[in-house]
Parts: C-alpha cells; structure tokens; sequence
C-alpha cells in the first residue's frame, strides 16, 4: 500500500497513464475471454424458422449446418485470421465513429457502407498477412496471462483440487541424488535399531506353562508385600529398591503379567475371599442338614407305612377266619360247655 | 455379554462392537492369550479437528475397540474402569487438550502404567488421503489388526523400554504359524529420534506387487482391464513389450520379499514381490513426557521435566496399613535380599 501512495504522490501524469493502461489492459483481457457472439450485440436478423414452409425450412438447416462447419473449420484454421472479441469490438466502434462522422459529413447510407466494408476488409487483409506469427504470440500471452506472469489479477482457482503436494518430478532429479545417500545411511543405522510386534514361537508356550507352577497363595503374596513397602522404608537402600520395583513393576503390568505389590488391595482380596469361603462352608452346612432332614422324614414315613401294612393284612386274617364260622343260627366260635365253668 | 451393574450416577453408555451377535472372543482361539482390546476416548471437551484425530485413531485400533463409544459428561474415569472388567479391554488410550498442549494417554487397566505423551504436531487422515493423489482404501482395510515396528527406541533407558512394551502390547501377537499373510494390510510405525527426543507415529496400508513383472502384464491380470491393442500386430508384442516399470521400482533392493504362499491374484508364491507402503491414518509427532505408575493416579517416576530423573511421589509412602517389622539391622538386609530374589524369578 506503501509503495502505491508513493507512486501516485511522485509523478502526476505518468503514473496515472500507467494506472489507466494497466486497468485498460485488464478489461481488454475480460472481454477477450468472452466469446464474440456473447460480447457484441447480434446485427443480422432472425429468420422466423416456425413461419416457414417445409421446403425453406430445410433450405435454412441446411444452411445453418453448413455455416457452423464452416465457422469452426474458420476457428481452428491457422491461416486463416481469428478476430478476438477485442478486435471486433474496435471494429465496431469504428465503424460507428465512421458512421457518425459520415452522417454529418454526407447524406449517402450505401456509401457508408461501402466505405466500412472497404475498410474493414482492408483491415483482414492485414491481419491476414500478419497471422502466424500474431497468432503465436497472442497464445503466448495468453498462456502468460493465465499462468500469472504479468502479475495481474489473482484469479481464484476453485474448481482445481490441489492434489499433489508432491514437489514437481524436475526438483525431484536434482535432490534425489543427495536425498537417497542419506537415506542410505539412516536404513542402515536404523535397521540395526529395529524392534518388531510380538511373534509367537512355539518354544514360548512350554516356558509359559512352566512358569504357572509358582503361584503363591494370596496369604504368602501379602507376606512378600509387607516385606517390600518395610524394605522401601529402609533408610539407606529404600530408595533404591522403591525405584527398582516400581520400574519392574510398571513393565511387568504394561507386559500384562499381573504385579501383586499393594498390601491393602491383598487385604482386601484376602478378607473377601475368606467371606466367600465362610459364606460358601455356611450353604453346604444348611444342605447337608436338609438332606438329612429330608430322609430321615423320609425314613419314618416309609416304616410307619409299613407297619400299618402289617396290621392290616392280620386284621384282615382274622376276619377271614371268622367269617368261615358266622354260619346262621350260630354266633361264632365255639366258646366251650356250659358246663364247664366251675 | 457381560451384566453388571451401573450406578444411576455414573451410566456409561457404552456400545461396543462385542455386542454383536458374533461376541468378539476375549482369549485368541490360536494362540490362548488374552486379545488386548482399548477404549479411546476423552474426558474433556474436544476441539472438531481432535474429534477427529481420535476417530482416527479409534478406526487404527480397530477390530479390538469400540468404534463407536458415547461418553456422556458426566462418566468418570472410574466408571470406564468398571465396564471395561467385564468386557476385557485392557488399554485406554486418552486426549486431553488443555490451553496449553494437546496430550496422548496410553494407560494399561486395571492399575497399570499410565504414559503420557504431548503431541506437538498432528495431521488427520483425511488431509493425507487429499495429499496424494491415489488414495487407497481396500474394504477389508481395518478387519485386521496392524503390525508394529519401532525404531530408534534402544533398549538402554527404562522409559523408552516401557514404552516399546507398552506400544508392543496394545496388539495382539502374531502366530507365524497360523497367521495368514493376506491378513497382515497395516502397518504402524513409531521412530524415536534421540536428539530431539520426539517420537514420530505413522500409519500406513501394506500393498504386494510382484517384482520382475512387466506394467502392462501385472494391470492386466489385478483389473482385467482390456487393454488396447490397436497399434500392435500380434498378441505376442503386448506380451512382450518392454515396458519401462515406475519410477520406484529400480530402487530399492531391499524392500522385496519372498513370499511364501499366494496372495490375491498376482502374487504367486515362492517369488519376489516389492512391498509397497502407502500412507493412511494420523500422522503424529509426540514426546513422552510422564510416566505414572498407577492409571493416572499413583507416583510418577518418570517426568520429562525432570531431565529425565525418576523421582518417587511422597503418595506412595503414605498407606493405612503399616506393618513395620521390628528386625534387626542385619535379619531386615536378609529379608530384603530374599524378597528381591523372590521378585526377580516371579516377574521373569
């Protein structure tokens, strides 16, 4: 912004011819993008194509077909001249200067327009000769223009994704050379560093087995642990050891092997685990003695069963026997002489 | 799956993929040890482009985690903690983002190491895949889980051993027995760089190509492309023809294996194929900063801020129950030295 004021505040009139120059070429270069037949209003008339009959109706195809091969073969034909907007556009504006200038000076329309169609077709002629080589270096400029060389306006581009952040391959020849040599380096020192995921081998499991003998009981755990936290308060070699298992302990644990080392999580462990077993020797008490319960009931009924049984069937004997004597006209059995008693 | 019982106050709402039909299995059929499955979540609010890198990172841990895992305002830590026993995961993986750095929580439950990393940089998936000009995305990209190498980390300092174990353990071990090379389509790099103390993460898909093959050939038999024979007389010069290979394919020497059985429809056994790597996924530059010993809670005994010395916490001195053992000078030495060795041979 600096730089600007100070351009305007040094020389007057220079600057600001450069200023209307550069904001003129920036409007030449908007409306070159334009396409002619947008830019510049359309003088030929319309055919009313619905209103004709069958027969000029495919006279007109025809001949608009042929008219459109021929402007596109015009297009890209490189002899031929391509008017750019711009240069049609000046055409124009000529020919309209030449218009009014004509209108003024005389009354004749045929005139004029024999006058502008001179002109303007001397003017293909001209361009006509210069062709290639304008052509080419319009291209250039072009191409210029677009990559940004002028410093012109920033045009945004947002309907490119940026794909690659790659540098271009051309920067990569040059430092690929010096690039790979310390890569080389870096491999071989790295590779002596190495250290993998865990792979399992079939000699581990053996050594795995092996040392599950030796768990300790919790009692035994607890024990070890009360020695441990007396030997951490150890005034001379405390430290130490503090810091020793505690390195060993947090690699252990991090390996997933578990580290038993807090006397009041083992005593707890300790204190519920006896709760269960007491709670556990409690509920096999009472099942035992409801068993119990539960046969000798059964027992009792079984013989008071049985014993009834056994009174029936005698019942039953005896009335049988007693039944075979209830002859009519008699009472029973034969209690002895009257007689008898004496 | 799993029933427990949650807390009106803290209801974590928890979707994970295990409670599909297909119950994904806590312990691997093949190899009998526990399959390390992850929650990755945060305890804050996010910024969008965070969200994002833990998607990202959620879609890198896949299958073993729970892609699409709602966490509520109001769920704590602790509440994480109670569904993951149940359920099996054994890693957390957290994102803070505070004023002042954004940082990666890489913790083991149930009261395991907690590290933490502050990333200094990050780059989301998304503005990878628009960086290069093929992306490629197979369907069944993220049904397997990734391999992992680690470079540069040394086995000398404590720190850098922990946090290859701790990066060794998020996935599960690979049987090379059993395993199926078409299986192995990921892979995650860390590199440690010594001098500037920084650990780089990538993230990158494995594709196979057979080495040796002409362009035109290989084309042919991926896609069954028809290829255009207009200019030429005879089968036999499409064939033929020699075609210069891409750019790359001179380079390296090094990146050629031999592979042991098929895979796909180009790469046939026992021949050279080039393993290619392209990048997927984050990409991420980040610093250890802190160890802790317990999930988030516990001593530190590694602080970034400390040059690297480990210092204990005065918390872990402090528990209600202390026996202290009245022994004498020279019976404690010997207790000592037999808890040690005791320690030693079990955590072997």
């Amino acid at each position: 912004m600096a730089k600007k004021k100070e351009k305007v505040v040094d020389s007057g009139l220079d600057t600001i011819k450069s200023t209307v120059h550069h904001h003129s070429e920036f409007f030449d270069t908007l409306v070159e993008l334009i396409p002619a037949r947008f830019y510049l209003p359309d003088e030929t008339e319309r055919k009313w194509f619905p209103g004709l009959s069958k027969a000029q109706k495919a006279r007109a195809k025809r001949k608009t077909t042929e008219n459109l091969k021929k402007a596109r073969r015009d297009r890209l034909d490189p002899e031929k001249s391509a008017l750019t907007t711009l240069d049609l556009l000046k055409q124009k504006i000529e020919k309209e200067k030449k218009k009014l200038s004509n209108v003024v000076a005389e009354d004749d329309d045929d005139d004029d327009d024999d006058e502008s169609e001179e002109e303007t077709d001397g003017r293909k002629a001209k361009s006509d000769s210069v062709t290639y080589e304008e052509l080419r270096q319009r291209l250039h400029r072009k191409i210029d223009e677009l990559k940004g060389g002028r410093g012109g306006s920033e045009r945004p581009r947002s309907h490119e994704k940026r794909k690659k952040i790659v540098p271009n391959k051309r920067k990569r020849e040059k430092t690929v050379e010096e690039e790979e040599d310390k890569a080389k380096l870096d491999v071989e020192e790295a590779a002596k560093d190495l250290t993998y995921g865990y792979v399992k081998i079939d000699d581990d499991e053996e050594h795995g087995k092996g040392s599950k003998k030796r768990r300790l009981s919790k009692s035994r755990e607890l024990e070890r642990a009360l020695k441990l936290e007396a030997a951490k308060k150890d005034p001379e070699k405390g430290e130490v050891i503090a810091k020793k298992h505690s390195w060993q302990a947090a690699t252990s644990r991090a390996a997933g092997i578990k580290v038993h080392d807090d006397p009041k999580l083992l005593k707890q462990s300790i204190h519920k685990e006896k709760k269960r077993q007491e709670k556990n020797a409690e509920k096999w008490k009472e099942r035992v003695e409801g068993q119990q319960k539960v046969r000798v009931e059964k027992q009792q009924k079984r013989s008071g069963n049985i014993a009834e049984r056994i009174e029936q069937n005698k019942q039953r004997k005896i009335a049988k026997r007693e039944k075979k004597l209830m002859r009519p006209g008699f009472e029973g059995r034969k209690e002895g002489v009257i007689n008898d008693g004496k | 799956m799993g029933r427990f019982k949650n807390n009106k106050k803290g209801r974590v709402n928890v979707k994970p993929i295990a409670m599909k039909k297909n119950n994904q299995a806590n312990v691997d059929h093949v190899t009998g040890d526990k399959i390390p499955k992850s929650f990755v979540f945060s305890r804050t609010k996010l910024p969008a482009s965070v969200k994002q890198l833990q998607m990202d990172l959620r879609k890198l841990m896949l299958p073993y985690t729970a892609l699409s895992l709602k966490e509520k305002k109001r769920n704590t830590l602790r509440d994480f903690l109670n569904v993951s026993g149940p359920m099996g995961v054994t890693h957390f993986l957290m994102l803070k983002k505070t004023a002042s750095a954004l940082s990666l929580r890489v913790a083991r439950t149930p009261q395991g190491p907690t590290l933490t990393f502050k990333i200094h940089q990050y780059s989301l998936a998304s503005d990878i895949a628009q960086s290069q000009l093929r992306p490629r995305c197979p369907p069944d990209l993220f049904k397997n889980p990734p391999l992992i190498v680690l470079s540069g980390f040394g086995t000398q300092e404590l720190h850098l051993k922990l946090a290859t174990i701790m990066f060794q353990n998020i996935f599960p071990a690979i049987d090379i027995n059993t395993v199926k090379l078409s299986t192995c389509q990921r892979l995650v790099l860390l590199n440690y760089n010594k001098d500037t103390k920084l650990i780089d993460f990538r993230h990158y898909s494995i594709r196979l190509q057979p080495v040796g093959v002409s362009r035109r050939l290989r084309k042919f038999v991926e896609k069954h492309e028809v290829p255009d024979l207009r200019n030429l007389q005879d089968v036999s010069d499409f064939v033929t023809k020699a075609g210069y290979g891409s750019e790359s394919e001179g380079d390296e020497e090094g990146a050629t294996v031999t592979l042991s059985s098929d895979i796909g429809r180009v790469n046939r056994g026992s021949t050279k194929s080039a393993v290619k790597l392209q990048e997927i996924g984050p990409r991420m530059t980040m610093q250890l900063v802190k160890v802790e010993e317990g999930l988030c809670s516990g001593g530190i005994i590694f602080d970034e801020s400390e040059n690297g010395d480990e210092k204990i916490a005065k918390k872990k001195q402090n528990e209600d129950s202390e026996e202290e053992e009245g022994e004498e000078g020279s019976e404690e030495e010997e207790g000592e030295e037999g808890s040690e060795e005791e320690m030693d041979e079990d955590l072997e």
